[in-house]
């Protein structure tokens, strides 16, 4: 069996708002599943969902096998969670906090020490371990959450927007860690409103607006299914006059313009289009200087296929920063 | 295997229990609510008037355990829910009922802590005697018990300040004060008073107290055990339910 998770008409109501609408999809074993979408998708309901903190409306979902609503216990014991806020106990010190979540999973009092011990070293908090949280950074209390969602070895982690409001560095961390569990095996279920980290972390991403799924596949089957918006990118050694006519006439490029001394070929073929542009400068006898293929981003996907992109789109010197 | 998930249940009611005392036992809602409340109100009442340490030794002890083991729920709960750390408990393999065990057990721990300083209090300082020990040891276990089930009940009512909860709560708890013998001996209340009185909780805790330390037991060990046995159920019951009700709005 390889299906980590399976979600089947999965629905949240709150009164006439249908937050979740009948979603349907399917999180394999290994993989890291980004679940991308603006503020108010429908992201945190369905983690929270899946996680048993709601329970659906209507339809189900299996997770490891079991079913989120008759045997929850099971699928909980599976599970490590980390929700939207960092929820950690501000009163308790960094210790004390892994500690008590050990207790919650029932972890025998040797194992849960030496596991907290492990975690806090993993996590750069090894120092901090007998401070109170209440004067932990945002970012600690991050890494904090995370650790406590590994106490219980959990075979799936599931991160309601790990990374959001922390600083470039924080998030590095945070990314790589992740990165860095699920090579070692862990089934990864990531929301995020961030591209960068959905486009940087995930194997496979699902976009989720107005509660319905628009759309999931890997980061770059979903970037290449908006064709029109594909680009290369071309310039060559010396000036040559303008090429601007003849480059329009290779096979596979639609149209060309010049921008300074590159020109910007639009293909629906990329590797087609490349091999052509290497075949018209063989045969003018011209040198390339640089050539560069501009794929849309994940983010031209997003706003392709939610016709939105005001707020939730960070301004373009912070991107992947946030 | 029935009997290792309950010995797991209880042992994570207890830790949960533990964290709760570790936690919010010296907030000050929990110091205003479970000490100071009491303490004052019973200050206000004695004052001027004549009354034996005898007699108001039981009071004071029944009117401690009261306060304290009912606030334990209500100032927990809503701060967790602010917190959102109340999520972690939906989202760990354990029961919703093992949760309110956990947090009925803080209420319990709290109460009993802060009612044996008055009991301590009049056999040290004023000499009272424990006749017997039965009623007083049951009296506040059953007590602490049924009042910490109560302020759980309470705490059912959504909301992410203890306010919420306290606010209510204290329709019902300081009403009861005048109808429990608190303020008012029950031979001194009217008939449909004292057909009142049977119905509080807190009556049969002061009589139980009371006859613990010698007093006069007026509705006699059995009703007093069996009327506390049945709120214990009921706030118990009614809690459980209405936490239920609450995780399905989430
Ligand atoms: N407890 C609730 N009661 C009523 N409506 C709710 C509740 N929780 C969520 N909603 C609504 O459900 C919709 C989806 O919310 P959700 O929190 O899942 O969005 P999200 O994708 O996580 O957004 P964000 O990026 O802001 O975290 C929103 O319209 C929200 O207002
Ligand atoms: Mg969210």
């Amino acid at each position: 069996m390889s299906v980590a998770i399976k979600a089947e008409n999965l629905t949240k109501r709150y009164g006439d708002l249908v937050a979740v609408d009948h979603i349907n999809f399917e999180v394999q074993k290994g993989e890291i599943f980004g679940f991308l979408g603006p503020n108010g998708a429908g992201k945190s309901t369905t983690t929270r969902m899946l996680i048993g903190i709601s329970i659906p409306t209507e339809g189900t979902a299996q997770v490891m096998g079991f079913d989120i609503r008759r045997q929850s216990v099971r699928a909980k014991e599976l599970m490590g969670i980390v929700t939207d806020v960092s929820n950690v106990y501000t009163q308790l010190t960094a210790w004390q906090n892994l500690i008590f979540t050990g207790k919650l999973y029932d972890i025998p009092k040797s194992e849960r020490e030496s596991r907290a011990k492990e975690l806090l070293q993993l996590f750069g908090l090894f120092e901090r371990r007998n401070d109170n949280v209440e004067g932990f950074s945002k970012g600690m209390r991050r890494r904090l959450c995370i650790a406590m969602a590994l106490m219980n070895k959990s075979s799936i982690l599931f991160l309601d927007e790990p990374t959001v409001g922390l600083d470039v560095q924080s998030s590095l961390i945070i990314r790589n860690l992740v990165k860095k569990l699920n090579s070692e095996g862990l089934t990864v279920f990531v929301t995020t409103h961030n591209m960068e980290e959905a486009n940087q972390m995930c194997d496979r991403v699902a976009i989720i607006n107005n509660g319905k799924i628009e759309a999931i596949d890997t980061p770059e089957m979903l970037k290449s299914a908006i064709k029109k918006l594909q680009v290369i990118e071309v310039s060559f050694v010396g000036s040559n006059g303008d090429l601007t006519s003849e480059l329009k006439k290779i096979q596979e490029v639609t149209d060309v313009t010049k921008n300074g001394d590159k020109y910007r070929l639009n293909t629906e073929n990329v590797p087609q289009a490349l091999s052509n542009v290497w075949g018209f400068s063989k045969k003018k006898g011209l040198t390339i200087n640089t050539l560069n293929t501009l794929s849309p981003t994940l983010e031209d996907v997003f706003v392709e296929l939610t016709g939105i992109q005001p707020e939730i789109r960070p301004p373009k010197t912070q991107r992947g920063q946030d | 295997m029935e009997l290792k998930r309950i010995f797991k249940a209880l042992r994570v009611a207890w830790a949960i229990g533990e964290k709760d005392i570790r936690i919010y036992y010296a907030r000050p809602g929990s110091l205003v609510f479970g000490i100071l409340f009491p303490f004052s109100m019973f200050l206000s009442y004695i004052v001027g008037r004549n009354v034996t340490v005898a007699q108001a030794i039981p009071i004071l002890v029944a009117q401690t355990l009261f306060f304290a083991s009912s606030s334990i729920g209500p100032i927990t709960i809503p701060l967790e829910r602010r917190l959102r750390t109340f999520e972690r408990f939906l989202s760990a393999p354990i029961s919703l009922i093992t949760v309110l065990v956990g947090k009925t057990l803080a209420g319990f721990i709290y109460g009993i802590a802060i009612s044996v300083i008055p009991i301590l209090v009049g056999v040290l300082v004023f000499n009272s005697v424990i006749v017997d020990i039965f009623a007083l040891v049951i009296g506040l276990l059953l007590s602490a018990f049924c009042f910490a089930a109560m302020g759980l009940m309470f705490a059912s009512i959504p909301g992410q300040h203890p306010g919420t909860v306290m606010m209510p709560m204290n329709f019902v708890r300081i009403p009861m004060l005048f109808i429990s013998g608190v303020f008012i001996p029950i031979s001194e209340l009217p008939y449909w008073g004292q057909i009142l009185s049977v119905f509080s909780p807190l009556t049969h805790t002061i009589e139980l107290v009371k006859g613990g330390l010698g007093g006069e037991n007026i509705f006699g060990g059995v009703l007093n055990i069996g009327i506390l046995l049945g709120y214990l159920g009921l706030f118990l019951f009614l809690g459980i339910r209405f936490h239920i009700a609450n995780q399905k709005k989430e």
